[in-house]
């Protein structure tokens, strides 16, 4: 069971979906939600300046990814995610998650080093106990 | 002559002054008288010799008389011979048939020239002039008989006319006649002369040219013909424009002869188009070039100009002919064509992008349906009524969702006209369609023939062709017939460089004679199934076509339907 995951995605039916999921399958201790892309690298920048306190706060293990949110999109996320300024948290996996039926999605989606899986909309619980073959 | 004169006096001196002296020796016997004698004979000389010199005057001038007219006689005799030999000359020389009219008499006489250049014979030909205008062709006798009738008249100077003469051989023949009149003392016009010179090679040759000349004064193209050498690394100077040329760039052939085809360059002439022109002139090479041209009121228009070097028989560089074609319009189409293929492309890629945005937003809150109906399956539901309800709800949530995935489907084939082809063992998959639809195979256990001998590897794309077979069989299973038992017969061949699969069912088949449109189409359903959605064929050929293959049906109600499907067998 993982320790913290974060569910980015602008819908809240979804959002809660994620939640009940998660927790009937007991995937993860603790979930934390992001609107957008822009408010989940405002939490990671939070954490970046406790940690200066010394005050060290858990990080998430798993990213929830959804593509299409207003503000910052998953792919404007994603970018900014993986570049120098967030280099600390380049352990962080992050899995696609989308409705998306575009092809070139998929494609795009392997240029990111730290997205491990595409998946497709619902969440479902065989959905994470697949995940949770692929990260032992 | 002159010497028998002289002879003829010194005889008759010689002779009368042997009588002479004879009669004085005779006079001498008889007579004594010594005196008389001598005196009478000396007289008899005197005599004969003033007599010999008045002789001698009257016949050297005779001579001298008869030695002129001789001289004159002669002189005219020779005249005669040589005009004689320079005719015999001329006649043999001319190729040209010559007549003589006698035109009182009406004699008409030929050389033989009607024999040796229209093949009359000598006692063929008429000896009047009827003869002759009968063989005149019927079209120029009029106009020919008027024009040398007012020459005979003397109401025009010259004549010369052409017309065509028959030949004895029908055909007929070009000539040029030319004739002058005799006339007698009162000016009256007795005697015709004239000479006929065959012209048919001329004149075919004439017509030729004026025919091939219409290809250059009727062309709608512009012909432009210019000298060989540039002055000034200019286009060489022109020499010849057509009619079509001043249509097009307004400019008379007067006002353009002379100057250099420069001066209809425009501001907006392509530059390098230009450069190409003048280099290949440089190299005397053929060259094709597109651009903007001035007219003379300096309106602009797109030409497409070839400018060929033309080589004399000395291989020498003697001029260019230029033809030029106003493509204004084409350019305009073609730019139109160009705007529409844009805008063509830039609605179909919105279009696209709006059916990807569309579907993901359609599956993105039926996607939380379906999550959160999962969730619920776990829940235990005692109210009876609400369970009814929820399973509605569910059916008709996963209803919706394959029918969106299936359109999901269909927008994924359709954005992807080239795809990767392989070759696949046709019996490999045929093992993972039965495995799929094992289930159903095992339940309604129809017979299947399959027969893949002839043909057992396609080059084709591994997922569309599984899931065509899949659509195939699972439409047989469906549609199979409930009175007999179901059977699937599946052979592959090869016609020419295709593979031909041939799927056949003995099931309900599809009315064609009512549907033959509509077997392919979207959302088209044939038979109230509950399951039905009018989706499967339309995938199956969507995908056939996006691998370059075609798809046939034949269908006969309840005894089975034939599909055929080709595929090109190389890329």
């Amino acid at each position: 069971m993982l320790d913290q995951i974060l569910c980015i995605d602008d819908d809240p039916i979804t959002l809660m979906l994620c939640k009940k999921v998660i927790v009937k399958s007991s995937f993860s201790n603790e979930i934390i939600t992001s609107q957008n892309g822009e408010e989940a690298l405002s939490y990671f920048n939070t954490i970046k300046h406790t940690n200066n306190q010394n005050k060290p706060i858990p990080q998430p293990q798993l990213i929830f990814l959804d593509l299409n949110m207003p503000v910052m999109g998953g792919w404007e996320f994603l970018d900014y995610f993986n570049s120098e300024e967030f280099s600390e948290f380049n352990s962080i996996k992050v899995v696609v998650l989308s409705s998306t039926i575009d092809p070139e999605d998929l494609e795009k989606s392997k240029q990111y080093p730290m997205v491990i899986d595409f998946l497709s909309k619902p969440i479902s619980q065989s959905m994470l106990e697949y995940l949770k073959n692929k990260l032992k | 002559m002159k010497s028998k004169t002289n002879q003829v006096i010194i005889i008759y001196i010689l002779i009368s002054m042997f009588v002479a002296i004879v009669s004085h020796k005779l006079l001498l016997q008889y007579i004594s008288n010594e005196k008389i004698p001598l005196y009478t004979f000396t007289r008899d000389i005197l005599f004969i010799l003033f007599t010999g010199i008045i002789f001698k005057l009257i016949l050297s001038k005779n001579d001298n008389r008869n030695i002129s007219t001789f001289e004159k006689i002669k002189n005219s005799n020779n005249e005669i011979k040589e005009s004689n030999e320079k005719y015999d000359i001329v006649a043999k020389a001319t190729s040209d048939t010559i007549w003589d009219w006698k035109i009182e008499d009406d004699n008409f006489s030929w050389n033989k020239g009607i024999e040796n250049v229209f093949g009359y014979k000598q006692e063929e030909v008429g000896e009047n002039s009827t003869w002759w205008f009968d063989k005149i062709h019927p079209e120029d006798s009029i106009k020919m008989s008027i024009k040398l009738y007012s020459f005979i008249e003397q109401k025009t100077e010259k004549w010369q006319d052409q017309y065509r003469f028959r030949c004895s051989d029908n055909s007929y023949k070009y000539v040029l006649d030319r004739g002058f009149l005799l006339k007698d003392e009162n000016g009256k016009a007795i005697r015709m002369i004239g000479a006929i010179q065959d012209i048919t090679k001329q004149k075919e040759e004439e017509q030729r040219l004026k025919l091939l000349e219409t290809v250059i004064t009727q062309s709608k193209d512009s012909i432009i013909i210019t000298e060989a050498d540039s002055i000034d690394a200019k286009i060489p100077n022109i020499i010849y424009v057509n009619p079509a040329f001043s249509i097009m760039s307004g400019y008379e052939s007067v006002e353009i002869i002379g100057k250099s085809p420069d001066l209809f360059n425009s501001p907006n002439s392509d530059v390098s188009e230009l450069e190409k022109l003048l280099k290949a002139i440089k190299n005397k090479e053929e060259c094709l070039i597109e651009t903007i041209s001035y007219t003379k009121n300096k309106d602009e228009y797109w030409v497409r100009l070839s400018m060929i070097p033309i080589y004399n028989a000395d291989n020498e560089l003697s001029h260019w002919i230029s033809i030029q074609r106003d493509i204004t319009e084409e350019k305009k189409q073609e730019k139109e064509k160009e705007q529409l293929i844009r805008e063509l492309t830039q609605n179909n890629k919105d279009l696209k992008q709006f059916s990807y945005i569309t579907s993901h937003n359609l599956r993105a809150p039926l996607s939380n349906l379906t999550g959160l109906l999962n969730l619920i399956e776990d829940i235990t539901i005692e109210d009876q009524e609400l369970k009814e309800i929820l399973s509605g709800f569910n059916k008709s949530t996963h209803q919706l969702n394959d029918t969106i995935n299936d359109l999901v489907k269909v927008i994924i084939i359709k954005d992807n006209p080239s795809i990767k082809k392989e070759a696949v063992l046709i019996k490999e998959i045929f093992e993972n369609v039965f495995s799929q639809l094992n289930f159903q195979i095992e339940l309604y256990k129809p017979i299947i023939k399959l027969n893949f001998e002839k043909i057992s590897v396609i080059n084709t794309n591994k997922a569309y062709i599984e899931s065509i077979l899949l659509n195939l069989l699972t439409n047989s299973i469906k549609y199979k017939s409930e009175n007999r038992k179901l059977k699937i017969t599946i052979t592959t061949e090869e016609i020419d460089d295709t593979v031909v699969l041939i799927f056949k069912d003995n099931g309900i088949g599809i009315d064609l004679v009512r549907n033959r449109d509509k077997v392919f189409g979207l959302y088209q359903r044939f038979h109230n199934y509950p399951d039905s959605k009018g989706l499967g064929l339309y995938l199956v050929k969507s995908q056939v076509e996006t691998m370059g293959g075609t798809i046939g049906i034949e269908s006969e109600v309840n005894k089975g339907t034939t599909f055929t499907l080709t595929f090109k067998n190389k890329q």
